[in-house]
């Protein structure tokens, strides 16, 4: 299968400080990757590097084969892109802008794009900038999704939208890139609604990447053990197996790649006495939070 | 494409731009009106003499107007592009972005274009109507830097607004404010005659000046 977009080497600096250093990420044709990271750690920047609208201090992205900071208007056209906070052209109404992008865009299908509209409550004539997050939101995946392009980038979709927005948001999407065989990129910051969307996960921390692979291999290997301490004293947080550590008093919550019997095996040959030792069920955000940590 | 792009455009500067053409006419009326007064009142032979031998300006009224109409066209068309940071929206499109960034300019360059030169068609009608040719020739060439003006401020603020960080937005400002007044320096009427040229040719230079702030903004200068 192959790489839609190419990120190698990828290294990023504001100012002084750093973002990230030699970055890669791939992202295989008809596949859905979330980028998922803590405010700061680097998401938008990567999109804005992505759509050519930053320039890396070092490294390149690739997307088709082409590079980002010089695509050529046949590749742009391939790229459907939603903005944190789904901005639009607010001074336009929905025909308005209808109107407008169908004119770019030689296999533009405004059927879907209606679909969406006719389930919002807006007057034809209502600005996008007198509407509400939800509806904007529906008018951006609406345009996306009448461009019909073959991969979509979506920086924080579900920023501001209700529970409700957001599942027929993730619902409608998943959907169409699956029947479709489109390539998503995505970032949000709302974890349990990537669950419901993407196949893969690359998690960043600052200045690293902590993981990246299929989510289900993800949620497979990653495990969080809690367990009482009974000599409090005992620090785990610097050994090699222990991807983070949470202690409060003597109650351990320990998260790793390990399997349930090393854990154990290691507690008891370092002579680490504990009680109530057990394997927690996690989802995706759980196991975002221990990966990355509550701070 | 083009079709898109003039429709955005003129989605975003059309009620200023009407408002605007239209106020200009009113002035334009506004200041010959005063001139069929003065000739009623006072006879021709006091209206020309004011304005051959005591080098009275009778439309000093209309001196900011083009430059009031250039700074409002660009504030419509390129402010709504910087809320949000919208100007991505444009680069995404299916162009190259210099390409995209000319349309744009192209559309509100002609737009401003088209409203001065009904301004300009009809106070040469009402001053051919009332004046001699040369004294009608000599008003043309007072008000030619008048209108350049303008277009310089629309180049400017295009270049202001559009530059991703405040610091040098104040910068540009100022080294605008400093520059635009070069064409409205008063003077005796026809006396900016021979710089005009020279003016207009400085007009189209600085006429992509938008295009340093958008490379920026690409660039991620923040």
């Amino acid at each position: 299968m192959n790489n839609v977009i190419e990120c190698n080497n990828l290294t990023h600096y504001y100012g002084q400080k750093l973002v990230y250093e030699n970055l890669n990420i791939h992202v295989k044709e008809g596949s859905i990757l979330g980028l998922l990271g803590k405010n700061g750690a680097g998401k938008t920047t990567t999109i804005n590097i992505l759509n050519g609208f930053l320039q890396p201090r070092s490294g390149e992205c690739l997307i088709y084969g082409e590079n980002t900071q010089k695509l050529p208007p046949e590749t742009k056209g391939r790229i459907g892109f939603l903005i944190e906070g789904h901005i639009q052209y607010a001074f336009m109404d929905i025909h308005q802008i209808e109107k407008f992008y169908s004119g770019f865009y030689p296999n533009w299908n405004n059927e879907p794009y209606w679909e969406l509209m006719s389930k919002l409550k807006v007057t034809p004539s209502q600005k996008i900038s007198t509407m509400s997050c939800g509806q904007r939101s529906q008018v951006a995946l609406g345009l996306i999704l009448a461009q019909d392009p073959d991969l979509l980038i979506l920086d924080d979709f579900s920023m501001g939208l209700d529970p409700g927005y957001r599942r027929l948001f993730i619902d409608y999407l998943r959907a169409y890139a699956k029947s479709e065989n489109k390539t998503i990129f995505t970032t949000s910051h709302i974890i349990s609604d990537m669950e419901r969307l993407i196949d893969d996960v690359l998690i960043m921390d600052y200045n690293r990447v902590l993981a990246q692979c299929p989510v289900h291999e993800f949620m497979q290997n990653f495990k969080q053990f809690n367990f009482t301490l009974l000599n409090g004293g005992v620090d785990l947080s610097k050994e090699k197996f222990v991807s983070n550590l949470e202690k409060v008093n003597n109650e351990v919550e320990l998260y790793t790649y390990e399997s349930e019997e090393f854990v154990k095996k290691f507690l008891d040959d370092n002579g680490v006495e504990m009680k109530d030792f057990k394997k927690i069920d996690m989802n995706l955000e759980d196991a975002f939070i221990g990966l990355t940590g509550k701070y | 494409m083009l079709k898109s792009m003039i429709y955005k455009e003129w989605l975003k500067i059309r009620w200023f731009l009407i408002g605007a053409a239209i106020l200009g006419l009113f002035i334009i009326a506004y200041m010959f009106m005063n001139v069929q007064r003065s000739i009623t009142f006072q006879g021709a032979n006091a209206v020309w003499y004011n304005i051959l031998f005591l080098n009275k300006m009778i439309f000093g009224i209309m001196k900011y107007v083009p430059l009031l109409i250039g700074i409002g066209i660009g504030v419509a068309q390129y402010f709504p592009e910087t809320v949000n940071k919208r100007i991505k929206l444009t680069f995404h499109l299916p162009l190259f972005e210099n390409r995209a960034l000319m349309m744009m300019l192209s559309v509100g360059m002609i737009c401003l274009l088209l409203t001065y030169l009904l301004h300009f068609m009809v106070f040469w009608m009402l001053s051919n109507y009332y004046f001699a040719h040369e004294i009608t020739v000599a008003s043309l060439i007072t008000i030619t830097p008048w209108f350049l003006s303008g277009l310089a401020a629309y180049f400017l603020v295009g270049l202001i607004v559009l530059e991703p960080v405040w610091k040098y937005r104040i910068l540009y400002a100022f080294a605008a404010a400093m520059f635009v007044p070069l064409y409205l320096k008063s003077g005796m009427i026809g006396a900016y005659g021979p710089i005009n040229i020279p003016l207009a040719l400085l007009t189209v230079l600085i006429s992509v000046s938008l295009l340093f702030s958008a490379y920026r903004f690409r660039k991620g200068e923040m």
